[in-house]
């Protein structure tokens, strides 16, 4: 049983932001980085797949030699290799066609991914990972069931308000996991100690991967006018948002 | 971030007669411990306030004359020169930091108890005290009365030279001005009692004569209390006290107004559990009304906007605190700097006003750690040492209030990794449910505050829902492990007055429970008869007494102390505890200890009933607040089932623990151990704290000859008679 998962080392902003001289980035300075949270929860879906099945979790991501934190909090949480194809890790395409050649090679049983990531939110990648290796996928993935030999995987994936759709899946494929399927374990300090020793395998991405799209300017929304306050009392509150309701209905 | 330009006000300065302060954000007078004679621990304390951004601060009351001495309490003196000398650093300081220093020149009148001078005071009336017993003070003539005033006179003269730039004359908390204005107090017939104007007399020309003597170039502040709440004997707003701000209006830079009596003084001093921010602010906005000078007044006050909106509504000029600066000395510059998840808000419990009521130790902080250790161990509430060791990783195990102040003081000290581990799903330990109990929502600030910083440090990770065995602490991979586990209340009655359990007391039976279990894990007690019983001494048996009775139980408090909740005098929430506890028709039975619980009755005998007459009580259930244990198991488990040895093969170098873990104590204190040992983590020993700076006098050789050369000069002459 082969896992691959494919994870990204995301931005995150602190309550300060500054934008960088030319306005098409911020300031690196006001970012921290993290692994992304639906990618711990992908994780930790191939871990538990392993200890039941044995095998082997093999994580990869895009990026530059900062994204390798990422790949080294999922060896520290047990993964086996990590892989990290030199790249942006921005334009989700570009990200994609990086990973597909490396995933590809790898020939795995199953490729899971994070629904989105929490720094960029387009939930593309997995898909179009998914199209690049011409492998079926499900998106949005609440509960797994696998089993060796079986050909198939059958998926929760999750809708709107609530509703879960179970399909079955031929199997390998792509599934975008959902934070909440499952409790993402803890990496204790021996093993993050330990991940930090680890050789990570550096790929230089495939030519032609372009990205799909530019960043022209990048600002924080203009405030708007017109906000009222409502008071403090709550009962008075409430009244004034009935009226409001009601006009707005009228 | 910069400031939000809607609070601009509180940074505007604001001119008190001949001075002016730089902002808004004032100190009013509040007690510390440290007074004339711990004068670097007083200065140090005060000027940290003025560090962060206070631009005024004040003394604590400060006594004019050894008539009006108040221990065992620890009040400011400004009796002699040497007080001059000592109270003039805190002034310094404060002026080096630009800020405004302010003295509360104080006489206590009957309130005096004159432990230490051995002196009498003098007061309107020879009634004694409401605040304490066996305290009389000589009922003042008209000559008496001349001489207090020059009492006030002389110590404004020394305030001035201290370097104070504000000079109270200091009438709230049933103190001297107040007691003359006060028909409760002031039974006079002469011309310093009976009407307004005789009652006004009194501070009306103590007002005149201290600002001839100090006006010119001292501000003239008068702090006043304006409801007594004890009816028409106490002082009347209406009354006494706007009557009262129009006829010494011209003579006064700076109203500071509040409320209470000294013997309900928790009407000022609100405990959170009775009253919301701001709480005297139609007092204050009555008097900013009809008054052409500034208007300060304390209110717990922390939340920008309630600040902002007191004074753009018209009702004070300027925000004052207590608690809240001392919480946060820096509430100001974190206002400024837009910073508003870093104010360590005050939580209203009063346990730094617990310390001056018990009489004598330093004043203490749940929320700040720091609070009195400003110049005694050096530390600083917002900066910190880079750890020498801190090229360590640690694990913290437990995320109470102790392990939460650990992990974050260790983060701050650049630590290179701290996890900080707890078997709960989030942080908060035993203090997430303590809120929940009636009245103290605001406590759950301790949690909050140190959440959201442990949430903004990258070196300190947090992991719920994981219980380590100690195997698994052993095989962490941190080289300092700190176990945090805190505390648990007793399930068998084992208790602090008979020092054994309870026969029949069993918490795991359907009938019976502890405060754990039934705020932590949401045990209920069926049927109507509830005793609760209570020998802890401080907030939890009274908290669920009032809780179980308010959902309809008929509750009986037992407890083997001499009054239930004890402690809760020294916090000022006693009286309306009481209040509470006898309008919802909780029978009170002190002085009784069960010597057995049975299915239906807890059986108890009268501690110092000699022949031990046993006594049936109602009980449906019982609810045993008896005394805590630690949670030592794991701590154990390291130390003595692997050893230091084994743990040291595994890579770990230092085993310690904070807290309730080691000892059950006040949550302000808990968290102080904790911030202790995170302080002292790259000391030689940070288990055994280093020894603090302790103001005394030092014997030198040379006091030594003199001393004993003017002791035999006082008795020559003196023969054996």
């Amino acid at each position: 049983m082969k896992t691959v998962v494919c994870v990204k080392q995301v931005l995150q902003l602190g309550d300060e932001v500054e934008f960088s001289d030319d306005g098409l980035d911020v300031d690196p300075d006001y970012l921290d980085t993290a692994l992304n949270e639906w990618d711990s929860f992908a994780t930790e879906e191939a871990l538990q797949l392993k200890e039941r099945l044995g095998g082997e979790v093999v994580i990869v991501t895009c990026g530059g030699r900062g994204a390798e934190a990422a790949l080294r909090r999922c060896l520290a949480m047990g993964a086996d290799r990590a892989i990290r194809v030199e790249g942006t890790g921005r334009d989700p395409i570009a990200v994609a066609r990086g990973l597909a050649e490396v995933v590809r090679g790898e020939s795995p049983d199953l490729v899971l991914c994070g629904v989105q990531s929490s720094d960029s939110v387009q939930a593309a990648t997995g898909t179009a990972l998914a199209e690049l290796l011409d492998l079926p996928r499900v998106a949005v993935v609440a509960k797994l069931d696998y089993d060796e030999g079986a050909g198939t995987a059958v998926v929760d994936r999750e809708l709107e308000g609530g509703l879960l759709d179970r399909v079955e899946v031929d199997v390998p494929a792509v599934l975008t996991i959902q934070t909440g399927i499952n409790q993402p374990r803890y990496a204790n300090l021996r093993a993050i100690k330990l991940a930090e020793q680890v050789e990570v395998d550096v790929r230089q991405a495939a030519a032609g991967s372009q990205p799909a799209y530019r960043v022209r300017r990048m600002f924080v929304p203009l405030k708007g006018e017109g906000a009222e306050m409502l008071g403090r009392d709550p009962a008075e509150v409430a009244r004034r948002i009935a009226e409001i309701v009601q006009e707005r209905l009228a | 971030m910069a400031r939000d330009p809607k609070y601009d006000i509180l940074f505007e300065p604001i001119k008190l007669g001949p001075k002016t302060m730089k902002n808004r954000f004032y100190q009013v007078p509040h007690c510390n411990g440290f007074g004339s004679e711990k004068p670097f621990s007083q200065a140090y304390f005060r000027a940290l306030k003025a560090e962060g951004g206070f631009g005024g601060v004040a003394t604590e009351y400060c006594s004019i004359s050894p008539e009006s001495d108040d221990t065992h309490r620890m009040s400011a003196r400004l009796w002699d020169d040497g007080d001059i000398t000592n109270l003039s650093l805190m002034c310094d300081m404060l002026h080096e930091r630009d800020a405004l220093a302010a003295c509360e020149l104080w006489y206590g009148g009957p309130h005096a108890p004159n432990m230490e001078s051995r002196d009498v005071a003098r007061g309107p009336s020879q009634i004694p005290s409401d605040f304490e017993y066996l305290t009389y003070a000589i009922e003042a003539d008209k000559d008496d009365i001349r001489h207090l005033q020059k009492l006030y006179v002389d110590a404004a003269k020394r305030a001035r030279s201290a370097g104070f730039d504000i000079v109270y004359v200091y009438g709230s908390h049933s103190y001297l001005p107040q007691q003359f204005l006060t028909p409760f107090y002031n039974h006079r017939t002469d011309e310093y009692g009976g009407s307004f104007e005789n009652r006004a007399r009194f501070w009306r020309e103590t007002i005149e004569l201290v600002k001839e003597a100090v006006g010119d170039d001292t501000a003239i502040a008068v702090r006043m209390s304006t409801d007594m709440f004890i009816g028409e004997a106490g002082t009347q707003l209406k009354r006494d006290c706007l009557p009262f701000v129009e006829l010494v209006d011209d003579l006064v830079d700076v109203w500071d107004i509040n409320l209470s009596g000294i013997a309900e003084w928790g009407e000022d001093a609100t405990p959170s559990r009775f009253y919301p921010q701001g709480r005297a602010l139609p007092w204050q906005a009555a008097v900013k009304a009809i008054s052409k000078k500034p208007v300060l007044g304390v209110g717990r006050w922390t939340n920008p906007d309630l600040m902002v909106e007191a004074i753009n509504e018209g009702k004070l000029d300027i925000i004052a605190t207590c608690r809240p600066s001392t919480s946060d000395p820096f509430l100001p510059t974190k206002i400024f700097e837009g910073r508003l998840d870093d104010i360590r808000e005050c939580i209203g419990c009063n346990v730094c006003i617990s310390r001056w009521e018990i009489g004598g130790p330093p004043l203490i902080c749940t929320q700040n750690a720091t609070a009195g250790e400003e110049y005694r161990r050096g530390w600083h509430p917002e900066r910190f040492t880079k750890a020498k060791n801190a090229d360590n990783d640690v694990l913290v195990v437990g995320a109470g209030p102790a392990g939460m102040e650990c992990a974050m003081i260790l983060g701050k000290r650049g630590m290179r990794r701290v996890h900080l581990v707890e078997a709960q799903d989030d942080m908060g330990g035993t203090m997430r449910w303590i809120p929940q109990l009636p009245g103290l929502g605001e406590w759950s600030r301790i949690v909050n505050y140190r959440k959201i910083q442990i949430d903004k440090l990258k070196n300190v990770e947090f992991i719920a829902s994981t219980k380590l065995s100690a195997k698994d602490v052993s095989e962490y991979g941190a080289e300092i492990v700190i176990v945090a586990t805190g505390s648990y209340w007793a399930t068998d009655g084992l208790n602090g007055a008979s020092h054994a359990p309870i026969p029949g007391a069993d918490a795991s039976v359907a009938w019976q429970a502890t405060p754990d279990q039934i705020m932590g894990e949401g045990k209920q007690l069926a049927g109507e008869n509830i005793v609760v019983f209570d020998n802890d001494g401080y907030y939890m048996g009274v908290s669920l007494a009032e809780k179980l009775a308010e959902e309809g139980k008929k509750v009986t408090l037992m407890t083997a102390l001499g009054n239930i909740g004890p402690y809760m005098h020294f916090t000022l929430e006693a009286p309306n505890q009481h209040r509470r506890l006898h309008k919802l028709g909780v029978e009170i039975v002190p002085y009784h200890l069960p010597t057995r619980v049975e299915p239906g009755a807890v059986i108890a005998a009268h501690v110092y009933d000699e022949e031990g007459h046993e006594k049936p009580f109602a009980a449906d259930g019982v609810v045993w607040v008896s005394q805590r244990r630690s949670n030592e198991a794991l701590f154990r488990e390291l130390k003595d089932s692997i050893g230091l040895e084994q743990l040291k093969a595994e890579g770990v170098n230092a085993l310690y623990r904070v807290g309730d873990c080691e000892a059950p104590r006040l949550t302000a204190d808990a968290i102080f151990s904790a911030h202790r040992l995170a302080r002292e983590i790259d000391t030689a020993d940070p288990s055994i704290p280093l020894p603090f700076k302790r103001e005394r006098r030092l014997v030198e050789a040379s006091d030594v000859a003199r001393e004993r050369a003017e002791y035999e000069a006082s008795l020559a002459g003196a023969t054996a008679v």
